[in-house]
């Protein structure tokens, strides 16, 4: 490898670092948690059964996991203004990622939901809890758990689809990069970088799910209390 | 004090229930027996609307509704009063035993939470599982967690408890401790209707026994008279074979 390059690669790592952290990484988390109140809305309403908002949530689902996600981002960043809605990049961005994810992420907590036991209703039922009661004690807690594999498996795909904002203004990560390789004329160089810098998000991202995932299963300690008492 | 008349139920095109009348007296206990596939456990979930009712009546101390007709609120309102314990126990798998038994408690009846922690203890020494209390349900074995099941229902302070099979997903040896909670119950004189397929728990601990078959209630009368002097041809043939599988 040449020293040219060399150089530019160590002087522009900080240089697509700072927007990734700066820009890439709030991009995700702010569209992620959209898309997790989204999706959590969309499931319940299917899932209670209510009228009107059921056939809404199943017709959201189909337009926005049936169109490209890169038309849904150009639609709300160049065609919205046209109907007198003018929207920064960024807000658009987390609008389209997070409008986009939450369709993917009702489907997810709504087969988690589904996966609940029907008995354990019917006994929240038998003791008095109405429905809202039933979903906050007995059946979300249990869901968590199952969906939560899909849910962060999604939070990933996000990370790397936020790149796509760099088509509509959006200076993160991805868009410096594309600058700086542009002015260098070392594209290899530059996008190699990028995806490193990329993968190393995702590594962290996958570590957390790691250590969340033993976080949330309940019974880790009451498990190892039983494991000594018949030890 | 609980009574059902003319209950229907269909499932599809079968028709499981055509026409029950039931009815439980305060401190009653009465055991409905008979084979799989009689409508026992439908008329249980009838009764306490875990299914839809095609027609019936149902009277429950002062409220009286056509079951046809009945809406969730007022569904909410007799299923105050009543409690329900699954064959297949139902403990919420998220809580501890104890946070089983409070959940009633604090979230539907808005007791305060060290009331309802007392109670819930009590509750669950009654069944003689307080040194449990911190465990979760996958941690019980089955007997254990019917125990707690029951303590659920006995801590909502039910005017009848209604058992489905509580020990058919039981292995021999885990069905006794169970029942012999049940005895204790009845013995204080709590008022349950218990859809179960041991004979000898029926015979000893019932007042009244309710033998169906096919939808419809064969005989009916006190347990020791059902048991020992059957008047209907089929009670004296499902016994027999209850008889011998013992």
């Amino acid at each position: 490898m040449s020293e040219r390059i060399i150089e530019i690669l160590v002087s522009s790592f900080t240089q697509i670092l700072i927007p990734g952290i700066k820009v890439t990484i709030p991009l995700t988390l702010a569209s992620f948690a959209l898309s997790f109140l989204l999706g959590m809305v969309l499931a319940i309403v299917q899932v209670a059964n209510i009228r009107g908002l059921k056939w809404f949530a199943r017709f959201y689902i189909w337009v926005f996991r049936g169109t490209p996600l890169l038309v849904q981002l150009f639609i709300i960043f160049f065609g919205l203004p046209r109907l007198g809605i003018i929207l920064d990049a960024f807000p658009a961005a987390v609008l389209a990622f997070g409008m986009n994810l939450g369709a993917y992420n009702a489907e997810v907590f709504r087969s988690a939901i589904v996966a609940i036991p029907q008995g354990q209703t019917e006994a929240a039922q038998m003791i008095g809890l109405n429905y809202p009661q039933t979903l906050v004690r007995v059946v979300l807690p249990q869901a968590f758990p199952i969906a939560f594999p899909s849910l962060f498996n999604n939070l990933i795909s996000l990370l790397k689809d936020t790149s796509l904002a760099s088509s509509i203004t959006v200076i993160e990560l991805f868009t410096t990069a594309q600058q700086i390789a542009a002015r260098t004329y070392e594209p290899f160089a530059l996008y190699c970088e990028a995806a490193v810098i990329y993968l190393a998000f995702s590594t962290l991202l996958t570590w957390l799910q790691t250590w969340l995932e033993k976080k949330l299963v309940w019974k880790t300690k009451e498990k190892y209390l039983v494991a000594e008492e018949q030890a | 004090m609980l009574e059902v008349k003319n209950l229907h139920k269909s499932f599809g095109t079968n028709e499981v229930l055509k026409g029950i009348d039931f009815q439980i007296d305060k401190g009653e206990v009465v055991a409905i027996i008979g084979p799989s596939g009689s409508g026992k456990t439908t008329l249980l979930r009838c009764i306490s609307f875990l299914e839809k009712v095609d027609a019936g009546e149902i009277t429950f101390g002062e409220l009286h509704h056509d079951m046809a007709h009945i809406t969730q609120r007022e569904i909410r309102r007799i299923r105050f009063d009543m409690a329900f314990v699954f064959q297949s126990f139902n403990l919420f798998r998220n809580m501890t035993a104890l946070g089983n038994v409070m959940e009633g408690l604090v979230t539907a009846r808005k007791v305060h939470r060290e009331d309802a922690r007392k109670t819930a203890l009590e509750m669950l020494r009654k069944v003689g599982m307080e040194d449990r209390a911190m465990y979760y349900p996958d941690q019980l074995s089955g007997g254990q967690q019917q125990r707690v099941a029951i303590a659920r229902a006995i801590a909502q302070n039910p005017q009848v408890i209604l058992f489905d099979e509580p020990t058919s997903a039981l292995d021999p040896e885990l069905t006794e401790e169970v029942l012999d909670v049940m005895r204790t119950l009845a013995k204080e004189g709590t008022t349950m209707a218990v859809v179960t397929h041991e004979m000898r728990f029926a015979m000893d601990v019932a007042s009244r026994v309710v033998f169906m078959e096919g939808g419809v209630v064969v005989e009916e009368g006190p347990s020791k008279r059902v048991f020992l002097e059957p008047k209907e041809e089929r009670t004296r043939q499902f016994l027999r074979r209850a008889y011998d599988a013992e």
